[in-house]
Formats: C-alpha cells, structure tokens, sequence
C-alpha cells in the first residue's frame, strides 16, 4: 500500500514536470532586410553664382563678352552607396530676358563650360552652345563611371565664357542654370 | 506559430515603403543658378576720314556770293553701337567768319547756314538746319539695338539774312557739327 501511494505521488509529480518541457522548445525565424540604393548630393555652395557686368566697359572689346574669371561651386559629401554611378552636368547658356530676335551684330547668349571634378576619374564637362538668338541653349555631359560606392566633395567649376560669333550683348538681364544629376550609369539594352 | 506569423506580417508591410523610396532616391539632381547684366553702352563710331568738311572757296568769285554748287564728302562714322535703345542726335553751328568777327556793312554777311543729316541709325535721319529757330527733327529714337555706320552730311547751304548778301572776305570759316548717340533707360 505504502508503495502504491508512492508511485501515485511521482505520477502526480511528473505531470508539471511534461508541461515544463514543452516550454523550452526552441525553433528559428528568420531576419531579413535591405539597403536601397542611394545617392546623394550635397547642397551647391553658392547655389547661384553671379558673375556681375558680362560686358567689357572699356577699350577695344567694349559691348562685347568681358573677360570673365572662373568660377567654383563646392557639392559637399556627395555619396552614393553603390557601385556604378555617374555624375553628368547640363549646362543652360545665360540668356538674356529680353526675348527680342537679337538684331545683326548682337546677341542674346552667353555660352560657358560647366566641369564637375572629384566623382571619378574624369570629369563630367558640357559646353553650352547657344545660337546668338539664345536657341540650343542646353547641352550635356557626362563623366566616367565610378565603379564603387564612393562619397567625395564635388567641385563645379564654370569657365570659358564667350558669345557667338563674339557680337555686343544684348542689354539686359541673363541666367542660366547647370543642373548637377548623380546616379546609376545608364544600362545598354 | 501564431507570433511568428504576426512578425512576418508586420515585416512585409514595412518592405513595401522602404521599396517605394529606394526607387525615389537612387538619383539625385542639384541645380546651380548663373546670373550676369550688361549694361546698355553706345559708341558713336571712329571717323573714317579727317573729320572735317572742306569746302574750298565758299564764293562764286565772279558775283561774291556763296556760290550754288558747294558740296562735301559725307563724313563717316564707322564701327558706332548702341546695346539697347537709344537716340541719335545732330546739332550744328552755321559757318562763321573766325577772323572777320565784327557786324559785316549793310549788303554782305558773315555766317553760312546749312542743314546737318546723321543717317543709317534711325529710319527717318536726324537733321538740324542751323537757320531754323527750332530742330524737332534733330533728335531720332531708336528701340532696339543697333550696330553699324552712320553717315554724317552737311547740305542746303546759304547765307545767313540772305542769298543776296555777299560774304566778307576770310580765309578760316568754320561750322561744327555734332553727332550724339545716347542709351535711352
């Protein structure tokens, strides 16, 4: 009898005892995630670059394009997180607001070289070549393919400023703009 | 089951946005703004001779009246522009005695008047008649730029008080014309 209501005892005991067990069963859920692609570009510093009097006041050139220094914007810590991007430049000749046909002798157009540096191994360069009437006034260009995720300051730089056929400038106002576009090379069909 | 279930749900709903701006953000575009003025400027032009009219003898010798056959090259002045609006203008002083300075006897003068034209600038010349009390025509408006010659001639010659008169003697007669070509703000 005494062992009876031992044996009673362990199966009373072992019941919480299966129960736990169940408890600690382990098992595996996965982790998952992803990383978009990303570029960006830093804000142009300045974002407007004036470049004051285009024409000469003086001496033989006088009415027509001045000598104009060249000018720098910085695109600081431009990245891009992956491999194979590109940097191209658009640049829009300045033209004058005025939309008058320019009369024979003048124009309405200031042409310019726009060369962005620092992404990859070339530079990515667009000269504009705006007819003295200010048509074709935007032309594009792009650099060498940069072959790993890279971050760098780019540095714009505008130069070579000249007039079609070197006429008097139309008086006025002029602006231009060069967009500045960063992203994945372009994939031949 | 029931959990892990719930988390995969919540996961894949996540995905969905994360897709959408990976799409959005692979290319960026920055535009930099170029501005620049030029300023209207003229320039009337560069002689293209001596700058002066010379008109020999101013006289029919035989009546010692101005004679009726004067003329001179026009005067030119090349390479003259204006980068906006603009207006032309032309004065003149009538040909003067510059030796005989004193009022001349009654029958003989000492002035010369004559019209002054500035062309090529404007459609309608401008023209002053030194004679004349008033030029209206004298000063032309332009609305465009323009670059090019522009012709300066003198013509209409007489004598000032009349064709009658008879001028004095004098080696050094002289006149001036002016040509201004003014921005127009």
């Amino acid at each position: 009898m005494k062992q009876t209501l031992s044996l009673f005892a362990l199966a009373i005991a072992a019941v919480p005892s299966l129960a736990s067990a169940q408890t600690v069963a382990e098992g595996n859920v996965g982790v998952d995630g992803r990383v978009a692609p990303v570029c960006i570009l830093g804000d142009p510093d300045p974002a407007t670059v004036n470049l004051g009097q285009l024409s000469a006041a003086s001496g033989p050139r006088t009415g027509r394009v001045a000598t104009i220094a060249n000018r720098t914007v910085l695109l600081p810590a431009s990245h891009c997180n992956f491999a194979g991007s590109v940097l191209t430049v658009r640049a829009t000749a300045l033209i004058v607001g005025d939309p008058a046909a320019p009369q024979a002798g003048f124009t309405r157009a200031v042409n310019y070289t726009a060369t962005a540096s620092g992404w990859s191994g070339g530079a990515s360069a667009a000269t504009s070549a705006a007819l003295r009437d200010g048509s074709n006034a935007t032309t594009s260009g792009s650099g060498a393919i940069q072959p790993l995720p890279s971050r760098a300051d780019i540095t714009l730089t505008l130069s070579n400023f000249t007039t079609p056929g070197d006429g008097f400038l139309v008086a006025g106002n002029y602006s231009g703009t060069v967009v500045i576009t960063l992203g994945p090379a372009a994939v031949a069909n | 089951m029931t959990r892990s279930l719930i988390t995969l749900i919540a996961l894949a709903a996540l995905a969905l946005p994360v897709s959408a701006q990976a799409q959005s953000r692979d290319t960026d575009t920055k535009t930099v703004n170029i501005v620049g003025t030029a300023p209207v400027m003229c320039f009337a032009g560069t002689l293209s001779g001596t700058g002066s009219y010379d008109l020999g003898v101013l006289i029919d010798t035989t009546s010692g009246q101005l004679r009726s056959d004067l003329s001179a090259p026009a005067q030119v002045l090349v390479g003259s522009f204006c980068t906006g609006r603009s207006t032309i203008t032309v004065s003149a002083t009538p040909l003067e005695a510059q030796n005989f300075t004193a009022t001349p006897p009654s029958g003989f003068a000492r002035r010369v008047d004559y019209t002054a034209t500035a062309s090529g600038w404007t459609v309608t010349p401008a023209s002053y008649q030194t004679a004349a009390a008033s030029n209206t025509a004298a000063t032309q408006s332009r609305p465009t730029s323009f670059s090019g010659d522009v012709t300066v001639a003198i013509s209409g010659f007489a004598t000032t008080g009349g064709q009658n008169l008879r001028l004095v003697a004098d080696g050094d007669y002289r006149g001036l014309v002016t040509v201004t070509i003014a921005a127009v703000n």
